[in-house]
Parts: C-alpha cells; sequence; structure tokens
C-alpha cells in the first residue's frame, strides 16, 4: 500500500500544477494567439487600423457585433522611455476607447459619446500622471467602439475615424 | 527500480492530463456543450458574469470569457447576457422559427445578436445578424428569428447557417439599478418557439 503514497502524491502534485497554469496562463495564450490572428489580418502595431463593417466573411474576433464599428491598436511599451498617445474623434452617438492588457483584463476604459477623448498610455510601473493611464502588461490592445447599426452610419464612422491616433512616443530619460 | 519509475511517469501524465480537463471544465470549455453554464447572474434564462472584463473576474470565468468573449467590456461600459434554450428549455435551433419579444431596456443601447456554435456570425449573406433599440423603438417590440425572411416587414434574425445558436443581449451604459438588481431592474427578452417543422 505504502509504494503508492509515492505516485499518488505526485499525481495530485501534476494535476495541481497543471489546473492552475492552465488557468493562469490560459487567458495570456489565448491574448497571445489573437494578437498574432490580428496581425495577420493587417492589425498595425501603434496605428489604429480602418476596420471592415463587421460580416460573417470579415469577423476577426468571437462574438463581435454587427452594430459596432471598431477599430483596434496593438501596442508595445516594452523598450525604455516608450509611451503611447491616443486619441479618439469626435462621433455624435455612442463611442468608446478601451484598453485591454495582455491577459485580457479590460483595466480602462473612457467614454465619448458626442466627443473627443485624448490620452496618454504609459509602460507598466509608470508613476502616475494627470490624464495618463498606466498599462499593467507592456503588450495589450486597444479599442475603439462606436455605435454604426447601418452601412450610412458606419461609412460616416470611418470618417470620423480618421481623427483617432495611437502613436509610440520616446521620452528623454 | 524500472517499474517504480514507470508508476511515476503515468501518474505525472494522469496528473497534468487530470489538472489540465478539470480546469476546462470548470472554465465552461471542456466539452465544448457547456461553454454557456457559467457567471453570477441569470434572469429568467438569460445568463451573465458582471466580472466579465475586469481583474475581479475569477480564474474560471477570465479563461472562459478570454475564449468567447475576447475585449469584452467590462460592467461600468456594457454587460452581456446569453442564452442558448427557448423559453421552453430546448436548445435553440435552425430548424426552428421563434419570436422574441421585450420592452424598454435599463441601458442606452441595447442589441440582441445571433452566434453560431462556435461564438462566430452564421456564415450567411442576408444581412440580418441582429436587432438593436435604435431599431425597436422605445416601446414593445417583437423580432422573428427563422432562417428565411417572414413575410411581413418586422425585424428579422437570420439563423441560417447557425446550426445550434445562441443569443447575446449587450447593454450598453447600463443603468446603476441593472448592475446593482439585475433580477428586477431588467426585463429580459422572450423567445418564444413558433414552429419546429424538423
Amino acid at each position: 500500500m505504502r509504494r503508492w503514497v509515492g505516485p499518488a502524491l505526485a499525481l495530485f502534485g501534476a494535476a495541481g500544477l497543471a489546473h492552475g497554469l492552465t488557468l493562469g496562463l490560459g487567458p495570456g495564450v489565448i491574448m497571445d494567439r489573437a494578437m498574432v490572428a490580428l496581425e495577420a489580418r493587417g492589425v498595425a502595431v501603434h496605428a489604429f487600423t480602418t476596420p471592415q463593417r463587421v460580416t460573417p466573411q470579415s469577423q476577426q474576433v468571437v462574438r463581435s457585433s454587427p452594430d459596432l464599428y471598431y477599430a483596434l491598436c496593438r501596442y508595445d511599451l516594452s523598450e525604455p522611455g516608450s509611451r503611447l498617445v491616443v486619441g479618439m474623434g469626435d462621433w455624435p452617438d455612442y463611442q468608446s476607447l478601451s484598453f485591454f492588457d495582455a491577459r485580457t483584463d479590460n483595466f480602462a476604459t473612457l467614454r465619448g459619446t458626442d466627443k473627443a477623448v485624448s490620452t496618454r498610455l504609459l509602460p507598466p510601473g509608470s508613476p502616475s500622471e494627470n490624464g495618463a493611464i498606466v498599462s499593467p502588461s507592456a503588450k495589450g490592445v486597444i479599442l475603439i467602439r462606436r455605435l454604426a447599426p447601418d452601412a450610412e452610419s458606419f461609412a460616416a464612422a470611418v470618417e470620423a475615424g480618421k481623427a483617432d491616433a495611437c502613436r509610440l512616443e520616446r521620452t528623454s530619460r | 527500480m524500472m517499474r517504480r519509475a514507470g508508476a511515476y511517469l503515468v501518474a505525472v501524465i494522469a496528473g497534468l492530463a487530470l489538472g489540465l480537463g478539470s480546469a476546462l471544465w470548470m472554465a465552461g470549455l471542456w466539452p465544448a456543450g457547456d461553454k454557456l453554464a457559467f457567471g453570477d447572474v441569470d434572469v429568467r434564462g438569460w445568463r451573465s458574469d458582471f466580472a466579465i472584463g475586469s481583474e475581479a473576474a475569477d480564474p474560471y470565468t477570465r479563461l472562459r470569457v478570454a475564449r468567447h468573449g475576447l475585449l469584452a467590456l467590462a460592467q461600468t461600459e456594457a454587460v452581456y447576457f446569453t442564452r442558448a434554450v427557448d423559453d421552453a428549455g430546448a436548445p435553440l435551433s435552425e430548424g426552428c422559427t421563434y419570436r422574441l419579444s421585450g420592452g424598454p431596456m435599463p441601458a442606452g443601447w441595447w442589441s440582441v445578436t445571433l452566434y453560431d456554435g462556435q461564438s462566430m456570425l452564421p456564415a450567411n449573406t442576408d444581412n440580418a445578424l441582429s436587432i438593436d433599440g435604435g431599431r425597436a423603438g422605445g416601446g414593445a417590440w417583437s423580432a422573428v428569428i427563422a432562417p428565411r425572411r417572414p413575410a411581413d416587414e418586422g425585424m428579422w434574425i437570420s439563423s441560417r447557417g447557425a446550426g445550434r445558436f445562441d443569443l447575446t443581449l449587450r447593454l450598453y451604459m447600463p443603468e446603476a439599478a441593472l448592475i446593482a438588481a439585475p433580477q428586477t431592474a431588467l426585463d429580459p427578452p422572450r423567445v418564444e418557439r413558433v414552429e419546429c417543422p424538423r
């Protein structure tokens, strides 16, 4: 009987380890894969990519809404002294600027219904600054949503998107 | 000695499989059919987890949402309810016709969108994937969910090509009462099966 104690402990230990690693690393792995897929579909780093209207043929992310305009910007603040200038142009209906870290957390959202919005995104560990957001991870995704439920409003949202900004800046340190 | 090493090897491999499988099962990702069995809110069959998108999400919700609701907003901006069965508890199916009906929603804007079993929009070209508050107006409303456009001019969500599907109710700019007491603040859409010919 005693000879099974060691293997049993190994089994439970391995199970606990695999369980914890799956939960701990799973979202990051899924986000990594999504970032690779977005890159393959032309979503730029440090620039908002002009989107296509969400249809069954153009959808890139699970559970996208066909009623919304989505503009994505991937960011990478790994280099020391880098930060991001982020802006969302004026739009007469609902719009928001949301920030997602490498573990899929929505760590900040700015609503901009009927107004333009701008902010700065700082790398992890940065001291807080007025009007700026500190990212929990060096890499992530920024997403603009605009309410645009038909082709006409979507075309107008594309025009409004020309005022959006996702631009890397380097500060001297 | 070799037998003992073999026993340890088998135990570790079995443990790794057990740990992986249990994490996926508890997150609702395995088997695939359980993906909507999650959340801390259930309003007459519409399920949600108000921790979605936030750091407060438990690790199981976080893993499930990463797989099936990547880039979802936190509850301060939007809440998402999903259901995969009709009012009688039967799975939603492309082969059936349903009447979706409701009234005003406690949010600045809302929509109901149909997704297939892979959490994607069904591969059809009907341009009828959702309805929203702008089209429904501010009072009572109803829509038909069916694989073919109904004869009348009312609102229609196409289920063509969806197979077994589910519905997502998005509530943007939710009222504070919805977050505080969803059971009383939300009168969710009803999903009535009209016919099921096959």
